[in-house]
């Protein structure tokens, strides 16, 4: 049911311009530049990539779900309408954006140290490591060796940071209890995804989103607070994605803010003209900073935000009809940039 | 030295089990082997002790990721720091770093997929291994013609002048025994055969008329025996059916199959062995590797696909030695849905028609893996056999394997519609003989259930209702 509602929600966001398959590519955090462009001009980074291992037969299955109680109505060239009676509120926090399935990382990183702190505590020093992955295996023992878990004082200092962090988190208390029943220790198994549903009622699916967004609200907290939360903050370390451009849109962003002209990075890039443009629509995206009136006046902007409202529209196509005086890159520039353009 | 004195030092044994000794001095004598230990009689022994005297690599052929990851934890956990898994678990970089520095480990283990690499191959050539361990031999023949190819080259990738080879398994017949030797490439392999009964395992059936029965049968009887134990049915969908059926009605019961999050396999497997966790539903694909002493029921809701892995997924059973049950479930057509299963993966005369049809007009044949015109099992296979043989022979060989997986269907049925004794029979498929009979010993020699099993005690499910804060306490912090 959380699922069917994202998926919903993505749709509605969508205002039905987008194919039946744009929240898949949106959930899995497809790194395209339609996709990247979608987000921006969409307004849905919370969605991003929260779901990288989402199968197309589980997608496709939810959307029949959907199809099945009238909620949306798809055609046979993949466009889709919404039914406007299911309006969800409560709606799940996530941040997509900022994590893109990371945070599977730091929750990998701490049941190591959990297990292990906790084998410790108990006296037991040789156990079989929960998590198989060698460098995150690598990543705990240079932890708990910097942080001198032999002293003993450690798994004390972790637990203050998890009680007092995880309780600021603004999520449902049996989320939390999801999310800790994750964790391992001695003599203390961890609960399947499959146990935690049936206990909790829930879809197997609907009990992985609810952790995801306990994660998510869980580390914005602790990447905000490197003081109150020193411990977390570094199992947290390079979780959090600070400059979300793609690698390749980075170097294009690079080369562009050392003076080279668009034409040129493209020559010397050996990238088509569009591939270039694509990036600099995700650099306007992602930049507050990046300025993009070298491409385009304030009043051409004024023009194209004025057709959005009028025709109530972000489809480039319909724009570019509107607008016809204007580069399909101009008007991309103004949906990358939204409603923080026309704030300033 | 003497064997006795390093088996006391480095393992803490005082003395050998049976077989183990006479492996390990054939081992040591620098002769082939091949030896047939039963599930828990300590094969894994086997090559650790060699690798001690020894004193170079050991390398381990195993079949599945998670035996390898299990293995090479309980050597770690018992303290040897010198073992290394060679798997997809590594990423590209740690494994170049690793295949470099391949000659300081003391145990590889490594898959036939991965051995089949060049980049390992011309490693391991320029290392001097001591031993070469062929884990689960029986995959050679029970999953070499027509799943993993691969085991099939493991005998021509090392040559003429290599290292002795042991082979290694629970179950297998004169036949596989006879593939294990051919396709090694075994030099008159002295043999150790021990015999596969388990006189512990006590062996009943039931039969029914439709499946419902069946499952109200199973549901009954879960829920008035006491486990710990392990139902086998032949879905990952039916897994999650019957153990959501069970935990409905209050047994504490979890699905286990190949395709789950790592870490819930492992939850599940710390909850039995902790005894929080009755029950496990699992596909055939679980339980090699699974340390539990103390299972006292196997039932099988679906027939096993043939003999042999009948007689690994009971064997799961009893290894403390004390008694326990193997029931074997049967309603009227599981056959045929067993007959389905097995042969579904296998390829169709078609495929051999399109690979053809690729090879004539010069293009890659994995283009019919790219269409989806072919499974990815049933392409390595369709591509093993037709780099050997002709177009029609490969044919003639899938139609043949299909017959045979049919047939292995049908001995299974000789089980549940014999009355000769299923322990007998059981014995002599392997072409053995049995020579005593244990009380209680088949329900076609009579037994008695009730005696077997205790009845299920009521449990209490009240660590599940802790608060988050009391969990992660209880986690940290010693517990008074």
């Amino acid at each position: 049911m959380i699922f069917q509602q994202i998926i919903w929600q993505i749709f509605h966001k969508l205002k039905e311009e987008r194919t039946i398959s744009a929240p898949f590519h949106l959930l899995r955090g497809k790194r395209s530049g339609q996709t990247i462009q979608d987000v921006g001009i969409f307004h849905l980074h919370q969605y991003f990539g929260i779901l990288p291992k989402l199968s197309r037969k589980k997608y496709d299955e939810e959307i029949n779900k959907l199809i099945e109680q009238n909620f949306i109505t798809v055609f046979e060239n993949g466009d889709y309408t919404l039914a406007n009676n299911f309006i969800s509120d409560n709606l799940l926090p996530f941040d997509g954006w900022h994590y893109r399935g990371n945070e599977h990382l730091f929750f990998a990183r701490l049941s190591l140290i959990v297990q292990s702190l906790s084998h410790k505590e108990a006296g037991v020093m040789a156990f079989i490591p929960i998590q198989k992955d060698p460098q995150v295996q690598k990543w705990v023992r240079n932890f708990l060796i910097s942080n001198e878990y032999q002293g003993g004082t450690l798994q004390q200092q972790l637990l203050n940071e998890i009680l007092i962090s995880l309780e600021q988190a603004e999520a449902d208390t049996i989320v939390k209890e999801v999310l800790i029943k994750r964790l391992a220790g001695y003599k203390i198994p961890g609960y399947t995804w499959q146990q935690l549903s049936i206990y909790e009622n829930k879809d197997e699916m609907d009990i992985q989103l609810l952790y995801i967004s306990c994660l998510h609200t869980w580390l914005n907290i602790i990447t905000l607070n490197e003081k109150d939360f020193p411990l977390l903050h570094k199992i947290a370390e390079d979780i959090r994605i600070h400059i979300p451009l793609s690698d390749s849109a980075f170097q294009t962003a690079q080369l562009f803010k050392e003076g080279h002209s668009l034409e040129n990075i493209s020559q010397y890039r050996r990238l088509k003209m569009s591939t270039i443009e694509d990036h600099i629509v995700e650099l306007a995206m992602n930049d507050p900073h990046f300025s993009i009136n070298q491409f385009i006046s304030n009043e051409e902007m004024e023009q194209v935000l004025t057709a959005v409202e009028d025709y109530d529209t972000r489809k480039l196509k319909v724009l570019r009809e509107i607008l016809p005086h204007l580069s399909y890159f101009q008007i991309r520039l103004v949906l990358a940039r939204g409603d923080t353009t026309s704030a300033t | 030295m003497q064997l006795e004195s390093i088996l006391q030092q480095r393992f803490g044994y005082s003395s050998f089990r049976s077989g183990q000794k006479e492996v390990i001095e054939q081992i040591l004598n620098g002769k082939d082997v091949i030896a047939l230990l039963p599930t828990g009689m300590g094969k894994s022994l086997c090559y650790q002790l060699p690798g001690y005297v020894l004193n170079k690599t050991v390398l381990v052929i195993s079949p599945l990721l998670s035996l390898m990851q299990d293995q090479v934890d309980q050597m770690k956990l018992f303290g040897e720091k010198r073992v290394i898994a060679l798997n997809s678990f590594l990423n590209k970089e740690e494994k170049n770093r690793v295949i470099n520095g391949l000659e300081q480990y003391r145990f590889i283990f490594i898959s036939p997929e991965m051995l089949a690499q060049r980049q390992v191959q011309q490693k391991l050539n320029r290392i001097e291994l001591s031993l070469i361990v062929v884990d689960e031999a029986h995959c050679i023949s029970q999953w070499g013609f027509d799943f993993r190819p691969d085991y099939l080259r493991i005998g021509e990738m090392f040559g003429t002048s290599r290292s002795p080879i042991l082979a290694l398994t629970a179950t297998a017949t004169n036949k596989v025994l006879e593939d294990i030797e051919l396709y090694l490439n075994m030099k008159e392999p002295f043999k150790y055969i021990h015999s596969v009964d388990r006189p512990n395992i006590h062996l009943s059936k039931m039969s029914f008329s439709n499946r419902e029965e069946k499952l109200e049968w199973l549901f009954q009887h879960v829920s008035n025996t006491a486990g710990p134990g392990i139902i086998y049915t032949q879905s990952r969908s039916k897994t999650h059916s019957i153990s959501e059926t069970l935990l409905q009605n209050g047994i504490s019961a979890a699905s286990y199959h190949g395709g789950m999050d790592l870490l819930d396999r492992q939850f599940i497997q710390q909850q039995f062995i902790e005894g929080t966790l009755d029950w496990i539903v699992a596909t055939n694909a679980f339980g090699m590797g699974i340390h539990k002493q103390d299972v006292r029921q196997i039932i099988h809701e679906s027939i096993p696909s043939n003999m042999a892995n009948y007689m690994q997924e009971i064997g799961r059973a009893g290894r403390d030695g004390n008694d326990a049950v193997a029931i074997l479930l049967y309603s009227e057509h599981d056959e045929e849905l067993a007959k389905f299963v097995g042969i579904d993966d296998l390829p169709l005369e078609q495929h051999v028609d399109i690979f053809e049809e690729y090879q004539r007009n010069g293009q890659d044949a994995t283009q019919m893996l790219k269409q989806g015109e072919i499974s990815e099992t049933a392409f390595r296979v369709l591509n093993y056999w037709m780099e050997q043989k002709t177009p029609n022979e490969v044919k003639t060989i899938f139609q043949n394997m299909k017959i045979e997986k049919m047939q292995k269907v049908e001995e299974v049925m000789k089980l549940i519609t014999s009355d000769t004794c299923m322990r007998e029979t059981l014995v002599h498929y392997f072409g053995q003989t049995l020579n005593d009979k244990p009380e209680q010993c088949c329900i076609n020699c009579g037994l008695d259930l009730a005696q077997l099993l205790i009845a299920k005690e009521e449990k209490n499910l009240s660590s599940f209702s802790m608060t988050w804060q009391e969990r992660i306490t209880n986690l940290l912090t010693k517990k008074s």
